[in-house]
């Protein structure tokens, strides 16, 4: 069985955002952490059904085609099987003309599953999974929190609230992870150096089709937050969280 | 305008996300309802189009298309949630769409209607414009579900000849056995990536103690398996609504903050720019792992006089 997951960068907001009214540039791009769960549960995938080749699919535009490289090497060093890097010949926020765009990639290269993060942080305009299900024709299903292949694929399905539900799907299909079934697992740095360094990726360009519909009118930063902010070095705020504490009779 | 609402249901109920929208599109012109289960839905303000097709399902996208020909509304709006974003994305083929919604306004024209979405992690307001007829996806709690609130005029349709079996609804999957129930408690001590550490979970737990309250965490940290799925506090896991809720280390991506409804909360965080901050009553920038052993020593003193 062939199993792809697409792997995303988004903006690392640990590290400031410059934010202008037409672009919002990040000090770094990090894999997207969503995708990073697609892949962990594509390899749990892996060791349950052992007939498993899973590729992955490392999505940058030319700005970050460089960064994408180190996640591809986190996947291989995991156990992906092969490795490609997709180069979007221009930058969009449309999720939507993205999911064009992979479609054309994708469809007819004998995949019965695709997995990919459920959310990305600099999303706004639509939500890749579900776009590119239909664009490929296949069911879609998101939220997923785990998977279990019985002929059919057998999806356990985050709802809200604490509560989840099971479904049944055929194959192919398109699943959007919310996390996989176990936290993501460690690789040291040396196997990631060696993965990198053994690793083929297969480098593929793809032009990016205009879907209109949607305009950007500007980016904003968020007003500024009515809250009281407890001042000090750490004991000086710790005094004022006693302080606050007793105000409100916690102590 | 004409605004078609996607209502949600969960084991027959209506979902509380549903009235949002209803709300929402109230203040945008005339508006009908699309609920896709047998539900009561005898409070849902104005006219319900009720197809009793049974418990959420991705792939009844189909039916809210169909319903889209019937109705042909100028906007289509649903909840930012699991299902909702399943059945919107997979209509985003075909129509403009924008997500994390937290404002919609209505042009003059009525050709087109600006959004405002609440994107990187809460950092950057994006504001769109989509061509009608579009797809909007709102946040839960931007709006006030009580004015979706009232009495439901009710057409039931039956949708003949019509293929929605290629994903299949199973089963609902109850809750892992709780310890604590987060969601009653008074006093939550809650821990996200700033913690650090697994080990400092334990700081976290003793402050819990001495406040009588309980750990809970957000989604990264439940992910570790830092926390049971039990703790997890947002739009997945749990809303907490006691006194007092304090935020250690946690952004406050919205995902987290739809689960936050404490009359209190104290938020710290070395980012001055987290978004928690804008939920918050108290905050203080400090790294947790250092403020945590000498709040704990002070609020220990106090206890033992």
């Amino acid at each position: 069985m062939k199993v792809c997951v697409l792997l995303r960068l988004v903006p690392d907001l640990v590290e400031e955002l410059e934010i202008s009214e037409n672009e919002v540039v990040p000090f770094q791009y990090i894999p997207n952490e969503r995708d990073e769960h697609a892949i962990e549960e594509a390899i749990v995938l892996k060791e349950k059904l052992k007939d498993v080749t899973l590729d992955v699919v490392g999505i940058a535009d030319p700005d970050s085609a460089d960064e994408i490289d180190e996640g591809l090497g986190f996947a291989a060093a995991k156990g992906a099987d092969k490795l490609y890097k997709v180069i979007l010949n221009r930058q969009t926020f449309s999720r939507v003309e993205i999911a064009k765009a992979l479609a054309d990639f994708l469809n007819d290269r004998g995949y019965s599953l695709i997995l990919t993060g459920v959310q990305a942080i600099d999303s706004f305009a639509g939500s890749l999974g579900g776009a590119l299900a239909r664009f490929l024709n296949l069911p879609y299903i998101g939220g997923a929190v785990e998977l279990n292949l019985n002929e059919k694929l057998y999806v356990k399905k985050e709802l809200e609230g604490g509560i989840s539900a099971e479904y049944r799907l055929p194959l192919p299909a398109v699943v959007g992870v919310l996390s996989a079934e176990r936290p993501l697992s460690f690789v040291p740095f040396t196997k990631l150096r060696q993965a990198m360094k053994r690793a083929e990726i297969e480098e593929v360009e793809l032009e990016v089709p205009k879907i209109s519909g949607v305009e950007l009118v500007r980016y904003e930063t968020p007003p500024e937050p009515d809250v009281l902010m407890l001042e000090g070095d750490v004991e000086e705020v710790a005094d004022r969280i006693v302080e606050v504490l007793r105000d409100i009779s916690v102590i | 305008m004409k605004v078609l609402v996607v209502g949600e249901t969960v084991n027959g109920e209506v979902q509380n996300i549903t009235y949002e929208l209803v709300s929402c599109a109230k203040k945008l012109g005339d508006y009908v309802t699309l609920i896709m289960n047998d539900a009561d839905v005898s409070s849902i303000d104005g006219r319900v189009i009720k197809v009793n097709a049974g418990e959420p399902n991705p792939v009844y996208y189909k039916i809210v298309e169909r319903v889209i020909e019937l109705e042909k509304p100028d906007l289509i709006v649903f909840g930012n949630t699991s299902i909702g974003v399943d059945l919107s994305s997979q209509l985003s083929t075909n129509f403009p769409i924008a997500t994390r919604v937290y404002n919609v306004k209505s042009s003059k024209n009525l050709k087109e209607v600006e959004v405002r979405s609440m994107a990187y992690g809460g950092k950057v307001v994006v504001v769109l414009k989509l061509r009608l007829p579009a797809i909007v996806v709102i946040n839960a709690g931007s709006y006030d579900a009580g004015e979706g609130m009232g009495k439901a005029s009710v057409e039931e349709l039956e949708l003949k000849y019509f293929d929605i079996d290629d994903v299949e609804f199973l089963r609902y999957i109850k809750p892992e056995v709780e310890d604590v129930d987060i969601s009653k408690a008074d006093v939550v001590v809650s821990v996200g990536r700033g913690i650090g550490d697994e080990a400092n979970i334990e700081l976290a737990e003793k402050l819990a103690n001495l406040l009588d309250g309980v750990v809970a965490g957000s989604r990264p940290i439940v992910d570790q398996g830092w926390l049971p799925k039990t703790r997890q506090v947002g739009k997945s896991g749990k809303t907490v609504t006691g006194k007092l809720y304090i935020a250690l280390g946690i952004s406050g991506a919205t995902e987290h903050t739809e689960g936050i409804k404490a009359k209190n909360v104290i938020a710290v965080n070395t980012d001055k720019s987290a978004p928690i901050f804008r939920i918050s009553r108290f905050g203080a920038i400090a790294d947790v792992t250092e403020l945590l052993p000498v709040l704990i020593d002070k609020i220990r003193e106090i206890r033992e006089k």
